[in-house]
């Protein structure tokens, strides 16, 4: 008997053949993985041929829900899309928050994966009829909030209500490395999912309910949804409510944390112009939830052209202090533009920071592009979704861009195994330092949490060790289980114990009896399959590192101090990181953690 | 300073104060955590409490070494012997320093430590009328030199300077650091207390002057511009600040001192100059 809040099995769709089948999930998998970004690495490693380009046919795209969606615990309405990442060719899972999720789960599956391709422009249908593609062409070039609007007018005014529609945007279409999959301005966006379904031809997937399925304790998730709907209200998430996330963006400054100009500074003496502190007063004109959600963190700005934006610190971090533009006209411009075209906005505004830098010093012919410029910023993002011009060499990344530039124009690309940095300044936050070179997906500020340690006070932030390596092993353990189970991380301060809490939650949802403990060990053991993944693809043990430029130089704080990373002082810290988690000297797993992973399955 | 490390000698008998100084309350903390902190603040190395056998102390931060004098009744140079010994092969310099000196400002003993750095083996201030041996710099290595002394019954500092060299800075000297002559003009670095009346009269001083500003949530206020710009407070401590500008200063609040150092600690002292950034804990997105 499949466990309450699961489907127990998996829909597989070839979009060459337009045929499915029904993979089985069964109980112990599912328990061992739990579902979301866990899920999603047993899949890739199942389905996915070894070696497989990820814009080929061959590649799976998986959309994996979890037992939470559907229950009302407050932020559990969302889903992760997982695949292997045309940007760093290593595996990437991108989470959004929707409706999406609750229909997508209630198509009866617990993952929608999708293989193949299909000959022309298309949309995936998936409902109680079972999975179908229908011709897209109409919606091709559309940005994905239109296609999405469009495909649910049709569908419904032919197959009545009730669809939800997840789409790419031109950028997916044209295969730009970081181009997104995006849902009612949600966005899956780290890594390039949108631009392997593009490669697949699929301009969007529409699903809608057509099963239900129940908690195995109705009772007791009740009871449980309603205290975390309390504790949702209090102090630990109130930066989210009042100000959103663009709060970090002053405070980051104040204690030069701020990325800026492709991370030739921590501080930007343009921060004040973009704070929330300021912004929100003069341009918020909405405050929005996700599905499911209590927290209420989306704030939307109106530009003075009265473009409405969902503002995050990360869009305003790369397309304002990492290019240089202070604007806050621009930068919100500059993140809807971002969002039509359907581009992560970090990728983005990193990758034009690298070029900004190499036109500066000379290395690439756009004397036009130059920190600061905002209708520069502008013209290179159309370029980028274009894939034209300047744009063709950036839509392939900062990596690949300076691989092709060269002289000496990869020390400063500001990358971790090919996906651009976020808003965090590694030579002031050495825990984060850590996370961010050896976390499965790149540089990324979702999938380790070391932040957290370096901006607690608990240590030293600039002066890395043993306890920021604990920190970092225990902040990647935590959103392993997050991701997975999956609940928003803006909740996470309410927990007190959260393993014995998330455990407690999935006993009630499932009916297993499991223990923080038991959630500790299928924490370690998802943050394992990706890293084995990895390894399987390609992975090298020099891809665990940070670009050059911030190994070697050093900044300078207000106090006086000197805050550098050495190389060694790095090494150190990895060479700990892989002995906390029982690998090799060169990263590498042994022969019992390798079982535990249930890669070969049915055993 | 990188290299450099403090020694709180805080096993004196306190015998005019009546009662233990170290344990002395100071705006809510005590003498001795203040001095802790500002050593290191100033030092970014670690700090040895040298304490006498048996001696209870008030609550230190987790990271403060606290090691017992083993010669009892030997006096300073026996507190360097065994302080200096702590820290040699760790640093090269540490700032020694009684535990009796409320007003110890990091920009002095940033100066005073940089005397050795530059070449001497001690960097001895002559300041407010007599040398400062009990806020000085020394080289490490002479915690050998100490050990032999008090051997030899020699408990005097003055016979650890007949052995090396010695940078005496004095007043005009120490002030040509604008820095410090900015924050600490009067030089109350030096100030110690000894007797009840010295201490109630340094009590009942105002904290330094500080300025503090809000970030995030905490900024957020129906004042003009919220409660953003930064404010001018008095405030010894960071609890102090908080208070002060009233921020509560809980689980879900931290607090960055000067641009740099993060901490939960209200005990965290201040000195003139400081700036306190009061930052949401919850710090991603």
């Amino acid at each position: 008997m499949t466990a309450g809040g699961y489907f127990g099995q998996a829909l597989v769709v070839n979009a060459s053949t337009g045929t499915s089948q029904t993979l089985e999930l069964p109980d112990e998998l599912l328990r061992a993985y739990i579902g979301g970004a866990g899920l999603g690495a047993w899949l890739m490693h199942h389905l996915g041929p070894p070696g497989v380009d990820p814009l080929a046919p061959e590649a799976p795209l998986a959309y994996v829900f979890s037992p939470l969606v559907g229950t009302p615990l407050t932020t559990s309405a969302k889903f992760a899309v997982v695949a292997k990442s045309p940007l760093t060719h290593l595996l990437t899972d991108a989470l959004a928050s929707s409706h999406f999720a609750i229909a997508g789960k209630l198509t009866g599956y617990d993952a929608i994966v999708v293989t193949g391709a299909r000959a022309k422009a298309s949309a995936l249908l998936i409902d109680h009829n079972g999975a179908r593609f229908e011709d897209a062409a109409e919606l091709t070039g559309l940005t994905a909030a239109q296609a999405g609007t469009r495909l649910r007018q049709r569908l419904g005014e032919r197959l009545g209500r009730g669809w939800r529609v997840a789409a790419i945007g031109p950028a997916g279409e044209r295969g730009v490395r970081y181009a997104t999959i995006s849902h009612d301005g949600r966005h899956a966006g780290r890594g390039g999912l949108g631009a392997v379904l593009g490669a697949k031809r699929i301009k969007a997937i529409a699903v809608r309910a057509a099963a239900k399925v129940a908690p195995a304790d109705p009772n007791a998730v009740l009871a449980a949804a309603r205290d975390l709907r309390e504790r949702s209200f209090g102090p630990a998430t109130a930066k989210y409510r009042e100000l959103g996330t663009l709060a970090n963006l002053l405070a980051f400054n104040a204690i030069s944390t701020l990325p800026t100009q492709n991370f030739q500074a921590a501080t930007f003496d343009g921060a004040q112009k973009l704070a929330a502190e300021d912004l929100a007063a003069a341009r918020q004109v909405a405050r929005h939830s996700c599905a499911s959600c209590t927290i209420g963190c989306e704030h939307i700005y109106a530009a003075k052209s009265g473009r409405k934006t969902r503002v995050e610190y990360e869009n305003i971090f790369a397309l304002g202090p990492m290019c240089g533009v202070s604007d806050p006209d621009a930068v919100l411009a500059a993140s809807a533009r971002c969002d039509d075209l359907g581009l992560d906005t970090i990728s983005a505004g990193g990758t034009v920071a690298w070029a900004m830098e190499c036109a500066e010093r000379g290395l690439i012919d756009a004397p036009w592009l130059r920190f600061g410029d905002a209708d520069a910023l502008l013209k290179v993002l159309d370029q980028i979704g274009a894939r034209e011009g300047l744009g063709d060499l950036l839509a392939e990344g900062s990596r690949r861009a300076a691989q092709r530039v060269g002289a000496g124009s990869q020390n400063f690309a500001p990358h971790v195994k090919g996906m651009e940095m976020p808003g965090y300044e590694p030579r002031t936050l050495h825990a984060m330092a850590l996370g961010l070179a050896v976390n499965a997906r790149g540089a990324d500020h979702n999938r380790s949490g070391a932040y957290e340690a370096d901006l607690s006070g608990d240590l030293d932030r600039l002066d890395g060790g043993d306890a920021h390596v604990a920190a970092a092993v225990e902040t990647e353990d935590r959103a392993a289980v997050m991701d997975s189970l999956i609940l928003c991380k803006f909740l996470r301060g309410v927990f007190t114990e959260p393993f014995t809490e998330w455990a407690s939650l999935l006993s009630a949802v499932t009916g297993w009896h499991v223990d923080g403990a038991e959630l500790r060990r299928t924490a370690r053991r998802i943050v394992l399959a990706k890293r084995v993944y990895n390894l399987r693809e390609g992975w090298r043990p020099a891809d665990d590192w940070l670009p050059e430029r911030l190994l070697s130089e050093p900044l300078r704080l207000a106090s006086g101090r000197e805050a550098g990373l050495t190389p060694a002082r790095l090494r150190a810290m990895i060479d700990a990181y892989y002995a906390a988690r029982g690998l090799d000297e060169q990263g590498q797993p042994g022969p019992a953690q390798l079982a535990d992973l249930r890669l070969s399955w049915p055993p | 300073m990188p290299g450099s490390a403090g020694v709180v000698l805080a096993g004196g008998r306190s015998s005019r104060m009546g009662t233990p100084k170290a344990a002395l309350e100071w705006h809510g903390s005590t003498l001795l955590r203040r001095t802790v902190g500002i050593l290191a603040r100033a030092t970014g190395g670690p700090v040895v409490v040298v304490r006498a056998p048996g001696q209870d102390l008030p609550e230190l931060p987790p990271d403060v070494e606290i090691i017992s004098d083993p010669r009892e009744g030997k006096g300073p140079v026996q507190g360097l012997a065994a302080g200096l010994g702590a820290i040699a092969g760790r640093a090269e310099v540490a700032f020694v320093s009684s535990t009796d000196m409320p007003f110890l400002h990091p920009a002095f003993v940033r100066r005073v430590l940089r005397a050795v750095h530059e070449g001497a083996d001690v960097g001895l201030p002559v300041a407010r009328g007599h040398p400062q041996p009990l806020a000085a710099a020394y080289r490490t290595t002479l915690a050998v030199t100490a050990d032999r002394l008090v051997q030899a019954e020699r408990l005097r500092p003055a016979f650890v300077f007949e052995t090396c060299t010695v940078a005496r800075l004095d007043e005009a000297t120490l002030k040509t650091d604008p820095v410090l002559a900015a924050l600490d003009p009067g030089l109350d670095s030096v100030v110690n207390i000894n007797e009840p009346g010295e201490y109630r009269t340094a009590r009942s001083q105002p904290g330094p002057e500080i300025t503090v500003q809000r970030f995030g949530v905490l900024a957020n206020g129906s004042a003009p511009n919220g409660r953003r710009a930064p404010e001018t407070v008095r405030a010894a401590t960071v609890a102090e600040a908080a208070a002060a500008v009233g921020v509560d200063f809980g689980a879900h609040v931290t607090a960055a001192l000067n641009g740099d150092q993060i901490t939960r600690d209200g005990q965290t002292p201040l000195a003139a100059g400081d700036t306190v950034f009061f930052l949401s804990a919850d710090a991603g997105g």
